[in-house]
């Protein structure tokens, strides 16, 4: 390879080699928002099991006084 | 049905990008004839100035959304703006990069450092540099409001960087655009076109994924608000 054509593979390599590293952080950011997603989706199904819970036991309390 | 849209449409123009891509790099190398005057390391420039124009054009974006924040303190044009700095800003690098190899490649040297093209446009790459040092500094309205006046007198450099090398007298850089037209013959025009559209196509599908993020992260801090928010 003549080095005309070595400094056009070069300049076109750090390109690619951009592109490729742009790719791994969009990657990178789009599985931290996954986990995120995936924390808050726990989350959220134990707010609502709390609540839930909180209101199948008030019924009971209420009758309890009533009684 | 809007957001169908919103996640098909970034994946539609990477996709046609992509496919511009490929086809503009088979033109560049196997279809475009070599340049009679530097040979082969003339391939540098279809993709070097459709990378540079496409900078250029980001940073302009910026500098709209930038206005059009003052004008109505909407926080997606603040939004559109930063990431269109930063798209701007990372094609601004590889502008520099490929530019110095090319540099290298025909006049012997990574830099010159008294051709206005050059400085012109490293001080275009600082100053959008330090915008985003601008926008950690402050918080709330006052680095929306910050962000978008930088970015509009950021944008005062991109002409100078444009015209410096056409009012200089003296320069190594070529003029390849001129009032009357391109200097170069049609067989090499219509691949640079290709190239400057599929180059155009990337940093638009950089722009969207950007944005994309970035509305995913804020309705996921608004969740984790309210759930904080919740006894």
């Amino acid at each position: 390879m003549d080095s005309g054509t070595a400094y056009v593979v070069a300049a076109h390599a750090v390109i690619v080699a951009a592109l490729l590293l742009y790719v791994v952080a969009v990657a990178l950011r789009t599985a931290r928002l996954a986990r995120e997603a995936e924390l808050l989706a726990r989350l959220v199904d134990e707010a609502q099991t709390r609540r839930e819970a909180a209101s199948a036991a008030e019924p009971v309390a209420a009758a309890r006084v009533d009684a | 049905m809007t957001e169908a849209r919103s996640t098909r449409v970034p994946a539609v123009v990477g996709t046609l990008s992509a496919a511009l891509t490929v086809l503009a790099a088979c033109g560049v190398f196997l279809v475009a004839p070599e340049d009679t005057d530097q040979g082969i390391i003339q391939k540098i420039f279809y993709f070097h100035v459709s990378i540079a124009i496409a900078s250029l054009v980001a940073f302009a974006l910026a500098g709209v959304a930038g206005a059009l924040y003052l004008r109505t303190r909407d926080e997606k044009h603040d939004e559109l703006s930063s990431a269109a700095v930063g798209v701007g800003l990372g094609l601004a690098v590889l502008v520099v990069l490929t530019g110095s190899i090319w540099a290298r490649a025909s006049w012997g040297t990574w830099w010159v450092w008294n051709d206005p093209r050059l400085v012109t446009f490293l001080i275009v790459l600082l100053l959008y540099g330090a915008y985003f040092m601008l926008r950690s500094s402050a918080d709330g309205e006052r680095r929306m409001r910050y962000s978008a006046i930088y970015a509009i007198a950021g944008f005062a450099s991109v002409p100078l960087s444009f015209y410096s090398v056409r009012v200089a007298e003296s320069f190594v850089h070529p003029v390849v655009f001129t009032q009357n037209g391109a200097d170069m013959p049609g067989s090499m025009l219509v691949w640079y076109v290709v190239a400057q559209v599929a180059v155009l196509g990337i940093a638009l599908t950089a722009l969207l994924l950007q944005l994309s993020q970035r509305r995913a992260e804020k309705a996921l801090m608004r969740i984790k608000l309210r759930l904080q928010a919740e006894p």
